[in-house]
């Protein structure tokens, strides 16, 4: 079945995404969350934040989504380390999340991660 | 609550699973004809779950199938829903005004996943080529941006102060 190449998605925080994270690695897929702060119609590449922390995402891929600076967008995707060591999400599906509880979010996402250490842990 | 009842207590609901716990569940050759493979997780026998996520692969072959990938972020799981109601003698026993309107139904749903919106998902948990999968009977595109999150924290607490509990 196609979908069993489909790597999920792991779910991060824009904060995570640092030289030394374990989620800072070629290919690695991910999950991030933020708001638009640039955005180039050109090169299709856009710029998220939350908090102090920032991404680029390539957004070639995706159709049917309009960017709006200043609302929140929700994008799947590899991630590509550029020579310089700056990374750059290659999106493969993206949203408009305007009206998302970041807070809950990101609470919510750390109680995640436990439940699931704790239960690979007893099986 | 005997033994026998206690292992099929949620054999009749669709249980909320996150994928992650969804893909692990274990898979026993059963007897009966209808369902080749049991499902069955702690011990609980299982034959619905509910999902909810992100569509990230959609493959349609038109009045057949459409197949298509939910991520919640744990996990991926493949989906199946079956297009091909009005020509599979398996309806053919059915009344033709109720396999049209399920078939009508499949095709709203197939319209309506979309790479990149977020569904909830329903059906029974079967099995293609050893991994879990769900043969889809609806689908809901959720608006709510906090619904993914909402579906986590149901999860969580259902699997802790429900699932989970031995009850015996």
């Amino acid at each position: 079945m196609a979908s069993s190449a489909i790597k999920s998605g792991t779910l991060v925080s824009l904060q995570d995404i640092y030289l030394s994270s374990p989620f800072f690695k070629q290919g690695a897929s991910l999950r991030v969350t933020g708001k638009l702060q640039e955005y180039s119609v050109e090169t299709a590449v856009a710029i998220v934040v939350d908090g102090n922390a920032n991404l680029k995402i390539n957004t070639q891929h995706l159709r049917d989504l309009s960017f709006r600076v200043g609302s929140f967008y929700q994008f799947i995707g590899e991630l590509l380390i550029q020579h310089d060591n700056e990374a750059i999400l290659q999106a493969r599906v993206g949203r408009n999340v305007d009206g998302i509880d970041l807070n809950l979010y990101h609470q919510s996402l750390q109680l995640l991660r436990k439940f699931q250490a704790d239960h690979l842990s007893t099986t | 609550m005997d033994h026998h009842q206690h292992r099929r207590r949620l054999y009749n609901t669709h249980v909320k699973l996150l994928a992650f716990d969804l893909l692990s569940l274990l898979q026993t050759p059963s007897h009966s004809s209808s369902d080749p493979i049991s499902f069955s997780r702690k011990g609980a026998l299982l034959s619905r779950a509910e999902t909810v996520g992100t569509v990230t692969s959609r493959e349609l072959k038109p009045s057949k199938f459409l197949k298509f990938t939910i991520d919640d972020g744990t996990g991926c799981v493949g989906c199946v829903l079956w297009l091909n109601h009005l020509a599979s003698p398996y309806f053919a026993r059915r009344s033709p005004s109720d396999v049209r309107l399920i078939a009508e139904a499949a095709n709203r749903f197939a319209a309506e996943i979309r790479l990149g919106v977020v569904a909830r998902v329903r059906g029974r948990i079967t099995s293609y080529r050893g991994t879990v999968q769900i043969t889809v009977s609806d689908v809901v595109v959720e608006r709510d941006p906090n619904a993914e999150t909402l579906h986590w924290l149901e999860c969580m607490n259902l699997a802790r102060k429900c699932y989970d509990a031995s009850g015996l």
